[in-house]
This record gives C-alpha cells, sequence and structure tokens, in this order.
C-alpha cells in the first residue's frame, strides 16, 4: 500500500519535460568546485557576522514576545483556571484551541509576506510573524504539558482549598517546569532557524545574503554562508540538546 | 581535546556553574541584547505601529483580502477558481508525499550505520573501522542536511533542476532525510539486542537479521516520526513554492505580486483545508501503527 502511494505521488512529476535544465549540469559543478576554496576575505567574512547576529536577533526577540504569549494562550487553552463545573469552559477552551491551531498552521514565512503586504518591510514585521506561529505551538504543547501534570499534588491542593490561580502557581506550573523549559529551548533552536528563512523576504539575515549571493551567481560566497549557518545550526543544536538532557535529569 | 577529562570533572563539580544556570543568563542577556540592537538600529516600525497611514494600509490589505472593494466576485466564492487551486492542491499534495517518502527512504538506507551498536558491532557483527567511518560520514550528513534549511536548499536545486513538483520534493526531501535518518537510528540504538543476538546465533544472515531482528523493533516508530516529518512537510510545501519550485506556494506569491487579494484569500484556504486534512490523516495512521 506504501509502494502504491509511493507512486501515485510520483505521477505529479512532469517526467516529459527536462528534468536537469540546460546548463544545469554544468552549473552543478561550478557550484561544487566553488568550494575549494569558499570566500574568506575579511570584509566578507565580516558581512557573515553581521547577518548570522541579525538571525540571532531576530530570534531572539521573537522569542520573547513568543513565550509569554504561548504561555498565557496555553494556560487558558488547558482550561485549568476555568472552576470545572462553569458552564463557558467548554467554550472557552475550544476558542484558544482554534486560535492557537489558526496561528500555527500559517507558516511563519507565509505571515511574513503577509505582514510586509500589510505593514510594510520592518524588523517588527519579522518579529511578529515569527513570534505569532511560535506563540501557537508553544501554547499547544504548554496546555499538553500543563494537562499532563500528576493528579495527586493537585487534589491536595485543591482539598486545601486552593483557587485555580493558586493551583497553577504552585500546583501546575512547577510540576511541569522542567518540560516547559525544555520544549522551549528546543523551540529556541527552531526559531533561529526560521529566522534564517525569514530574511529572504528582504529582512536582514543569512538567508537575504544567501539570497543575494546566488543572484550574483557568486557560489563562493554562498559556501562560506552556508558553513556559517551550518555552523551556528550546530552549534545551538548541541546546546539545546545537551541542556535539554540536563534538565530532564 | 586532552584536557577533556579535566574539562568533564569541571563540569560535574559543584564549583561550577551548572549548564542550565548558565544558559537561562546568556539566554537573558541574549534576549535584552537583541532589543537593544533592534532599537539602537532604528526604523523598528514601532513608531510606524501608532502611525494612522500603518493601520489604514493593513485594513486596506485586510479588505481587499476578503473582497470588500472588488468590483469583481472575490475568487473564493466562485466555483471554478475552487478547482483550478484544487489542482494547485492536489499537486503540493503529492509533492510533500513524494518528499516523505525520498527521505524515509533515504533514512531507512542509512539508519544502520548510523546507528552506534550497529557500527560498532555491539549486535554481534564485526567491529570494524569502515564501520566507523561509515558512522561518522552518515552522522555528518545528517547534521548537515539538517541545518540547511528547505528553502536553502530548494533555491540550490531550482539552479540544477527544472523547477517543478520534483525540484521542491527534492529540496523537502534533502531537509529531512537527516531529521528521520537521526530520529530512526536512535531508535535502532535503543533496541532490544536479544532477537538479534538469538538470531545470529541460529546462523541467520545479516539480511535475515536485519528483517527479523532490528526492522520489526524499529518501524513502528520510524512510521511515527516520518507522519509527524510529512505534517510539517506539508506546511513548508508553501514556502518552497516561493521560490518556483511548483504547488500552491508558487501561485500564492505570484497571486499576491499581481495584487490578485481575492486568489491569495482562496490559496490560504486551501492550503489550510490541506493542512487540516493531512494532520487527520497522519493522527489516524499513527493511531494504526500504534496498534499493529
Amino acid at each position: 500500500m506504501l509502494l502504491c502511494t509511493f507512486f501515485w505521488s510520483l505521477t505529479a512529476v512532469n517526467w516529459n519535460g527536462p528534468i536537469v535544465h540546460t546548463g544545469g549540469g554544468s552549473a552543478f559543478i561550478t557550484f561544487l568546485s566553488a568550494l575549494f576554496p569558499p570566500e574568506l576575505s575579511p570584509s566578507f567574512i565580516y558581512v557573515c557576522i553581521t547577518a548570522t547576529v541579525k538571525t540571532v536577533v531576530f530570534a531572539s526577540a521573537a522569542m520573547t514576545i513568543a513565550v509569554p504569549l504561548g504561555l498565557v494562550l496555553g494556560i487558558v487553552a488547558s482550561g485549568q483556571i476555568v472552576e470545572n463545573n462553569s458552564p463557558s469552559r467548554y467554550y472557552i477552551i475550544i476558542t484558544t484551541r482554534l486560535l492557537l491551531g489558526a496561528m500555527r498552521s500559517i507558516h511563519e514565512l507565509v505571515w511574513a509576506v503577509l505582514f510586509v503586504a500589510a505593514i510594510g518591510l520592518s524588523p517588527l514585521a519579522a518579529i511578529i510573524s515569527l513570534a505569532i506561529p511560535y506563540a501557537g505551538i508553544l501554547g499547544r504543547i504548554y496546555s499538553e504539558l500543563i494537562q499532563d501534570v500528576p493528579n495527586e499534588p493537585i487534589e491536595t491542593l485543591r482539598s486545601a482549598g486552593a483557587s485555580p490561580v493558586k493551583l497553577l502557581m504552585y500546583g501546575y506550573i512547577p510540576l511541569a517546569l522542567p518540560d516547559l523549559l525544555s520544549y522551549t529551548f528546543y523551540r529556541f533552536e527552531c526559531a533561529i532557524r526560521a529566522s534564517a528563512i525569514l530574511s529572504f523576504i528582504g529582512i536582514q539575515g543569512i538567508g537575504y545574503e544567501i539570497q543575494l549571493s546566488l543572484h550574483d551567481l557568486l557560489f563562493d560566497q554562498v559556501w562560506t554562508l552556508l558553513i556559517f549557518l551550518v555552523v551556528l545550526i550546530v552549534l545551538v543544536d548541541l546546546w539545546s540538546t545537551n541542556l535539554r538532557r540536563r534538565l530532564m535529569d | 581535546m586532552t584536557s577533556s577529562g579535566g574539562f568533564k570533572k569541571w563540569v560535574h563539580s559543584k564549583r561550577a556553574p551548572s549548564l542550565v544556570k548558565m544558559s537561562f543568563v546568556s539566554i537573558a542577556a541574549l534576549s535584552i541584547l537583541s532589543w537593544t540592537i533592534i532599537i539602537i538600529e532604528g526604523d523598528t516600525g514601532f513608531t510606524n505601529l501608532f502611525d494612522s497611514k500603518t493601520w489604514g494600509n493593513a485594513s486596506r490589505f485586510i479588505a481587499n483580502m476578503a473582497g470588500i472593494h472588488d468590483s469583481t466576485t472575490p475568487s473564493f466564492l466562485v466555483l471554478d477558481r475552487w478547482l483550478v487551486t484544487g489542482v494547485l492542491a492536489y499537486e503540493t499534495l503529492l509533492m510533500s508525499i513524494l518528499a516523505i517518502f525520498i527521505s524515509g527512504f533515504i533514512a531507512l538506507a542509512t539508519m544502520l550505520p548510523a546507528a552506534k551498536n550497529i557500527s560498532s558491532g555491539e549486535m554481534g557483527g564485526i567491529k570494524s573501522t569502515t564501520g566507523t567511518v561509515a558512522y561518522y560520514i552518515v552522522r555528518l550528513a545528517y547534521a548537515f542536511s539538517r541545518a540547511i534549511p528547505e528553502l536553502v536548499w530548494a533555491l540550490l536545486i531550482v539552479f540544477f533542476l527544472s523547477p517543478g513538483v520534483l525540484a521542491g520534493a527534492l529540496a523537502l526531501a534533502f531537509h529531512n532525510f537527516g531529521i528521520i535518518g537521526r530520529l530512526t537510528a536512535e531508535v535502532v540504538e535503543n533496541i532490544d539486542p536479544a532477537p538479534a543476538r538469538a538470531l545470529r546465533t541460529a546462523g541467520a544472515s545479516n539480511v535475515q537479521i536485519f528483517l527479523y531482528g532490528i526492522l520489526p523493533q524499529t518501524l513502528p516508530q520510524f512510521l511515527t516520526y516520518s507522519l509527524y516529518r510529512w505534517e510539517v512537510v506539508i506546511r513548508t510545501t508553501v514556502i518552497i513554492g516561493f521560490v518556483s519550485a511548483g504547488g500552491l506556494g508558487r501561485e500564492f506569491i505570484l497571486r499576491l505580486n499581481w495584487f490578485h487579494y481575492t486568489d491569495v484569500t482562496l490559496l490560504i484556504l486551501w492550503y489550510l483545508i490541506l493542512v487540516l486534512c493531512v494532520d487527520m490523516i497522519s493522527f489516524w495512521l499513527r493511531k494504526l501503527t500504534k496498534f499493529s
């Protein structure tokens, strides 16, 4: 059955047209040979470093918005601050869930294109368009983590007469904290990757520089930027993996 | 690193600031620093935020999307347009399926050398330098594939291949095989070695050990990860389309550039439908793999 699906998906490819376009082969060879050596002039390295810094800056600025927003929405969506017997509880949960779903199902780059069209090309557009889908996904995961908290401590607090807000402050959040933090760090790592792509719509960053160099056919510069991107992401990846392992212990 | 042992000792000693603490401080510093840089750079767009002109533009944009000022019927109310863009949505769906199959195949083919317990011969095989070298090569390829975003892959690929479904699917596959491969390799590393060892002592060939000792334990997790990635891939197909790799994304960016705003709305609707469907199918299939 899986194989059938695979062959079915192959029908979408236009096999009659040329698959490798004219000059594609030689372009590939030129591209590969540009790796030896990549562009290493100090002025270009400076460009790379600024682009890398910009990428990280936008990612962390977006996360500072996304985390509080996601936390608030996540708490509401988990339904734990509303009394169990209140009739509006169901509607509140469904509405926030739908809101979070809508926020995260649209990719950050689509948000970015829309925001640039609506409010103009500015860092703000980039930050907001990164923050919205991230708040959406953080909110969803936060709400699930808060719901997965073991029940006994919560029941003890409740029988001691704690209000829903107190339950949250002293019950749910401290219990879920390692998971919450771990997931936030994972998302921070993703945000850096996303921020690199986001710059393709014209906001400064690694992606923008890659696009510029590629359009100028300066493949050696493309390689340098790719190396910067890979190193940045691998470093953040290592950091976040180690940190999450530590948090989980 | 000669002092690696000393470094490790330092990290685990009480005097060293723990990684967790250090990370918090650096994250806090990073966010403050980021905002400072953004504000110092000026032209943040924050002043525009309180400008009536920006709000006018934004609301006009939304009105255009809803087709309020349009003299013609908005495209999302015309059945014909739905059908035409439906073909593109179908193409996008196939592109995502193709992508996930390619990356799945590569991941399955490379998961053995990428798993430490297999490449080091722990499963009863012989430890060889080839195995170790293969381990590092495959792991490096995974890291490289993961670190480069789909969009960059797509930009590079359309230089060589003609733009279309295949180019887009390849770009998506190149980014995803590293992710699926790494996750699957971790599954292989955590499998129970007993069945494979038993098979080996019974005189089974390597292929038989793989088929009956390793694959059954790996496949369910592998399918789950692939399905999860499929959900992500369907979301990114649109992005790939931005660099003319076919499907909904290309149409989206073209319509936006031509100011056909109601078409943009229609495409977003299709996109949301696709995302929703894929999420549901994947949820259903994941349940299926768990029970089998």
